[in-house]
């Protein structure tokens, strides 16, 4: 599947070179400053993002896309997951593991999207790497078995996905999606979904039924297993007595007695005043989380931090608020808490659009739980400040 | 032959404007209510199909110029929009679908490829940080649904002469404007100036339009140049036409989730 993204990028740079004029060449490029002060130590970390996106649809009902991203990283590249982890399970290590839970940042080159796209009034088909995004919530996704957003930066882009996708477009309301996420050339191991996506009156509403391989990492043996897990959902998105409101959520169906099922929901709504205020509520519960925080343990804080688990807290609660105090600075918060174990986390935002193709944002993450909890202080309170210029 | 409801709805607004336009004619212009003279009004500004490219330039607080250009697609007289945002970069490919005179809004983000369905509330919202809402943009209705009419002594604006209208905010309404001031030119039946008063103050005027450069295109009279000034926060912001046709016939398919990300 990536030699087919690769041939897509090729193809995207052959069709270019014979037809430059239909051949669109943009992107960004993105340096970020980030400042942690950490068990009274202060660190900075800085990186340096260059997207280039190239575009074609020189053919008719056809598209090519495709992007690469170069990332370099500087400052504090070398980091102890250890050290952001509560001392009565790090304590619990023994020293010739510690040097597994170390990482560092390496400069990065490769591949994000590429793919095909083949669009007609009702059909589409895109083959190659692709983004996918599914389900109407702003914190999390339940339905999203591909991406998992981070609390701190939910909006920021996901990872291109290998994977054929077909829409087809039955009514002017009535749209089914299919996709194909191959892995390993296994058809059993691989990555299937299949979505009716309905409009009754002002609301969506979709059905959805996927079956994912999902990696588990047992970080006390440190060993990785694969299993497979098959869900359904559904997600609702419209609006009742003048409020935003949306849903989506799913339930994993066991296939072997030895399968573990779990649900995870999402609950929102929001507002905007006449002020221009925007408002949003979010209520997230992953029965996979734990709702005692004396419970989590090494697996559950590393699943966390490597995003093979959504949340460790079994309930959340996500608060945001976005104001224009002038027509070129948007400031805002969001406020994260864990209904679980009463930790919260804020994350005040600033950005300001000073010229027509640069955006700034400033933001800060203020952890205020207490030790052991999913959003301590030990995860360091600090920030960052993004620039971003679109070429 | 079969006739669709849709059909009916075509014929339905065509008689009433030959109705209106009858009625102006019998009893001379001076004789239509304020009612008439809006959904003269409303019939002339919002064409049954249309295919343009608009350029909107935002003066802001601090001076500087942002310019988007923006390909706009709409059907039934407005009722169906859809923009595509081709300049600047930040924002290419961007595209807002507007249903139902914009009580349906969905935007599509290209960079994640994500649909977010709209709430009514979004409406109130800035549009790019411009001087129009997304209620501004979409509606093509709001003024007759939404709003109470009475006509006032005719008044000269832009060096025209005018139908003056009083439009006040009905008690059940969610409208924006809590009451709107609109100045029609006599001849064109087009809006030449409309005074926005702010949804909590009936007094306090929040922006202003002022249309000009009107020409014929394709049959109908078609203001190329517009500028909304926010009273409140002193800026601007300018919609220019580059391109319009009207002579076009689009797809239902248009007006979807998967129009909108072609």
């Amino acid at each position: 599947m990536i030699g087919l993204s690769i041939m897509v990028f090729i193809g995207m740079m052959i069709v270019g070179h014979a037809s430059t004029e239909q051949l669109d060449l943009y992107g960004y490029f993105e340096p970020q400053y980030t400042g942690v002060w950490h068990e009274e130590n202060y660190y900075q970390f800085h990186t340096n993002k260059l997207r280039v996106d190239l575009r074609s649809d020189a053919i008719e009902h056809t598209e090519l896309g495709a992007n690469v991203i170069h990332t370099l990283y500087c400052g504090k590249k070398e980091w102890t997951m250890l050290d952001f982890l509560p001392e009565r399970i790090t304590s619990s290590i023994p020293p010739e593991m510690v040097s597994l839970f170390q990482f560092t940042y390496r400069d990065s080159f490769f591949l994000d999207n590429a793919y095909l796209r083949l669009s007609f009034d009702r059909f589409a088909l895109t083959v190659g790497k692709q983004q996918i995004s599914l389900g109407s919530g702003y914190f999390a996704n339940p339905t999203d078995a591909f991406n998992v957003k981070t609390a701190l930066d939910p909006t920021y882009e996901q990872p291109g996905h290998n994977a054929i996708r077909m829409d087809i477009m039955l009514s002017h309301r009535l749209q089914l999606m299919a996709l194909y996420s191959p892995i390993e050339m296994d058809w059993r191991n691989s990555g299937k979904l299949v979505r009716i996506k309905i409009g009754l009156g002002h609301f969506d509403i979709s059905f959805l039924g996927n079956e994912m391989p999902h990696i588990t990492t047992d970080f006390q043996e440190m060993r990785a297993t694969r299993e497979r897990r098959r869900l359904f959902g559904a997600d609702v998105v419209g609006e009742l007595f003048g409020l935003g409101v949306w849903g989506e959520g799913v339930y994993r169906f066991p296939e072997d007695d030895g399968d573990e099922d779990f649900y995870e929901f999402i609950l929102g709504t929001d507002y905007t005043f006449e002020s221009g205020l925007y408002s949003m509520l979010e209520y997230h519960h992953n029965s996979l989380g734990k709702s005692d925080y004396r419970q989590y343990d090494l697996n559950d804080w590393m699943r966390f931090f490597t995003g093979e688990a959504r949340t460790i807290s079994r309930d959340q609660l996500y608060a945001f608020a976005q104001y224009p105090a002038t027509d070129l600075i948007v400031v805002g918060s969001s406020v994260v808490v864990s209904g679980s174990d009463r930790s919260t986390v804020i994350v005040p935002t600033v950005q300001y659009n000073p010229f027509e193709n640069i955006d700034f944002t400033l933001m800060l993450n203020l952890y205020l739980g207490d030790e052991g909890k999913v959003y301590s202080s030990r995860l360091g309170n600090g920030g960052f400040l993004r620039c971003r210029m679109y070429f | 032959m079969t006739i669709s409801p849709k059909d009916v709805r075509g014929v339905s607004r065509t008689v009433l404007v030959l109705t209106i336009g009858a009625v102006a004619a019998l009893h001379g212009q001076n004789e239509m209510t304020g009612k008439e003279i809006l959904q003269m009004m409303t019939e002339t500004m919002n064409p049954q199909q249309s295919q343009a490219i608009m350029r909107m330039t935002i003066v802001t607080t601090s001076g500087q110029e942002r310019t988007f250009e923006y390909r706009t697609f709409s059907k039934n007289g407005g009722e169906k929009s859809l923009m595509k945002y081709l300049k600047p970069r930040r924002v290419m490919g961007q595209a807002i679908l507007m249903l139902n005179d914009a009580d349906d809004i969905w935007i599509y983000f290209p960079r994640t490829k994500r649909i977010r369905k709209l709430a009514t509330h979004a409406k109130k919202q800035k549009l790019e940080g411009s001087d129009f809402s997304y209620e501004d943009m979409g509606a093509s209705n709001t003024f007759i649904e939404e709003y109470e009419t009475v006509r006032h002594d005719d008044e000269e604006k832009e060096n025209r002469q005018c139908y003056t209208l009083e439009l006040t905010r009905k008690p059940e309404s969610s409208a924006g404007y809590s009451r709107i001031m609109l100045w029609v030119d006599k001849e064109y039946f087009v809006p030449l100036v409309i005074d926005y008063y702010h949804d909590e103050d009936i007094e306090l005027k929040e922006k202003q339009l002022i249309c000009s450069d009107i020409q014929l295109i394709d049959g109908i009279y078609t203001p190329m140049r517009c500028i909304m000034q926010n009273k409140l926060d002193d800026t601007q912001t300018s919609i220019e036409i580059v391109e319009v046709s009207y002579k076009v016939d689009l797809s239902d398919e248009i007006f979807t989730e998967m129009g909108m990300q072609k």
